[in-house]
């Protein structure tokens, strides 16, 4: 709604000048993109400011969870390192990934509660912050899944092109759960509660530490997973498989479903996220 | 710049929903839904707070607008709803140029971050690129007075030396219209008569000042206008001469 120099705000209602607005917001955060991206770098170095590895320390801490899980559970399933070491290195980072920008995502509005106080900034720069500030996290455990990838000599098989697909659709789906977490948050307490004790539960739910072989195919616990097809659709090219066509299909339509609940819920809110701060 | 540098504000009403500790648990929610009854009229039990009602307003080029009011009398309301962050209830508020408001010494400040770096930030926010702020660095940090406590992390600080870096770093970006509540008194002398210093050159540049303020001698030294908030309800601006009469009223 605003260029740099002319600032409007009406009290007009009606639901399409409300979804204008929405839009408007949304336009507004892409214009400004980078300022997101300087909000989540600042994020991540203030994070790991004096300490001596800085974000490294979250490289370090993921390659130690999954040197422990993996070789652990590899003997416990009486699987072979060479597969299941791989499969756990990307199930633990990726989900992670998603974890990150919806248990992170209660915390979006609720931390920007000076600046949506007092700016007219878009309110989507803040999910993208969340968004961004986890993309930084999984950039820097992507050098465990390469490492992960080049040792066990799956660089040669791997599908790169479909697995950053699948990423893409990975990042879109969790950013709008991410997105409707932050302005259920900012309205209830509570909310932040519930999220982490789903997103705990469905992490021994999804096949990050165990395969999903042993569950037998089509399981109902794999069918109705979407934390599954998430992982599925990166995980599976770069382990040279292909992930089922009906993978794509549930996230894609998840992503529509999603998106539109998410805007539909922020059209509603949008007036009021600054006073339920 | 296409159009000049104005504000107008017709008609504003801004209501708060106060969501209390309660109305914010979810289970409040639900058990208020489930139970039926309620939920329409009282909007899920949240309490409205009626903080400007018909606030009617037009500033141009060169006008320093004083606030004056009690606590609680929506002065800071109506300087967030001027900054953009309050969305109107009924009414329009129509701004042309550009914002910069200095309501919260702590935007965007991080406290373990350095000065330079809050520098940084503070300037992202305010739309500046990073290209933009590393060559107008020395001058703010020059204006900061600061000098080699830049370095350091801003909770070092005293509140007057956090005074100087953010009103350095909020008025580095060239605003045309400046909104402040009246933290600036926090500074000492020399950071005063600096701060005047640029507020001056700011409204020389045909910018608009709003100002808050219980100080009428700061009013006195900055505004040309004077405007009187009581509950919510906004008096006619006023030449600041008339200062006294509209205290009498």
């Amino acid at each position: 709604m605003d260029t740099a120099t002319h600032m409007l705000r009406t009290g007009r209602r009606g639901a399409l000048f409300e979804i204008d607005m929405g839009f408007r917001d949304l336009r507004a955060s892409f214009q400004r993109i980078g300022l997101a991206w300087s909000l989540a770098w600042h994020d991540v170095v203030s994070r790991y400011r004096g300490s001596i590895l800085g974000p490294f320390w979250i490289t370090l801490s993921m390659g130690l969870m999954v040197a422990g899980i993996g070789l652990l559970n590899a003997r416990l399933f009486n699987a072979s390192l060479h597969d299941f070491i791989p499969f756990v290195a990307m199930g633990i980072v990726f989900f992670g990934a998603i974890s990150g920008i919806i248990n992170e995502g209660c915390d979006t509005f609720v931390q920007a509660s000076s600046m949506l106080s007092q700016t007219s900034l878009p309110m989507f720069t803040f999910v993208w912050r969340t968004v961004f500030r986890n993309a930084i996290n999984l950039g820097h455990n992507l050098v465990i899944i390469v490492a992960v990838l080049i040792y066990f000599g799956y660089w040669r098989t791997m599908n790169l092109p479909v697995a950053v697909l699948g990423l893409l659709f990975l990042f879109v789906n969790a950013a709008w759960a991410g997105m409707l977490a932050a302005i259920a948050s900012a309205r209830f307490r509570d909310i932040p509660q519930i999220v982490i004790s789903v997103m705990q539960f469905a992490i021994f739910m999804t096949p990050v530490f165990w395969q999903p072989s042993r569950l037998g195919a089509n399981h109902a616990i794999l069918e109705f997973n979407p934390f599954n097809h998430m992982l599925e659709a990166v995980r599976a090219p770069l382990m040279g498989e292909q992930a089922a066509p009906h993978t794509y299909a549930f996230l894609a339509l998840m992503a529509v479903i999603g998106w539109t609940l998410t805007f539909a819920v922020f059209t509603r809110t949008r007036r009021r996220i600054v006073h339920y701060l | 710049m296409s159009h000049q540098v104005s504000i107008s504000v017709t008609d504003l009403s801004i209501r708060f929903p106060v969501y209390g500790v309660d109305a914010k648990s979810l289970k409040k929610h639900l058990a208020r839904v489930t139970v039926g009854g309620r939920l329409g009229s009282s909007l899920a039990g949240a309490t409205e707070v009626t903080a400007l009602s018909n606030v009617n307003l037009k500033l141009r080029a060169g006008d320093r607008l004083g606030l004056i009011g009690h606590n609680g009398s929506g002065k800071t309301t109506l300087l967030r709803a001027l900054s953009g962050a309050y969305e109107p209830d009924e009414g329009t508020i129509d701004v042309h140029g550009r914002i910069a408001a200095l309501l919260d010494l702590g935007l965007g400040i991080d406290p373990s971050a350095t000065g330079y770096d809050n520098i940084r930030l503070r300037g992202r926010i305010a739309g500046l690129s990073s290209k933009e702020i590393d060559s107008r660095m020395d001058e703010i940090g020059d204006f900061t007075g600061l000098g080699p406590f830049l370095a350091m992390p801003v909770k070092t600080y005293s509140a007057g030396m956090q005074a100087r870096l953010a009103f350095a770093a909020a008025t580095a970006v060239e605003a045309d219209v400046l909104l402040m509540d009246e933290w600036i008194a926090v500074g000492d002398a020399d950071f005063q008569k600096l701060a005047h210093k640029r507020l001056l050159k700011l409204v020389e540049r045909a910018g608009i000042l709003v100002l808050a303020s219980h100080d009428l001698d700061l009013l006195r030294l900055y505004c040309n206008k004077v405007m009187r908030l009581e509950g919510g309800t906004a008096s006619k601006v006023t030449d600041i001469r008339k200062l006294e009469e509209l205290l009498a009223a």
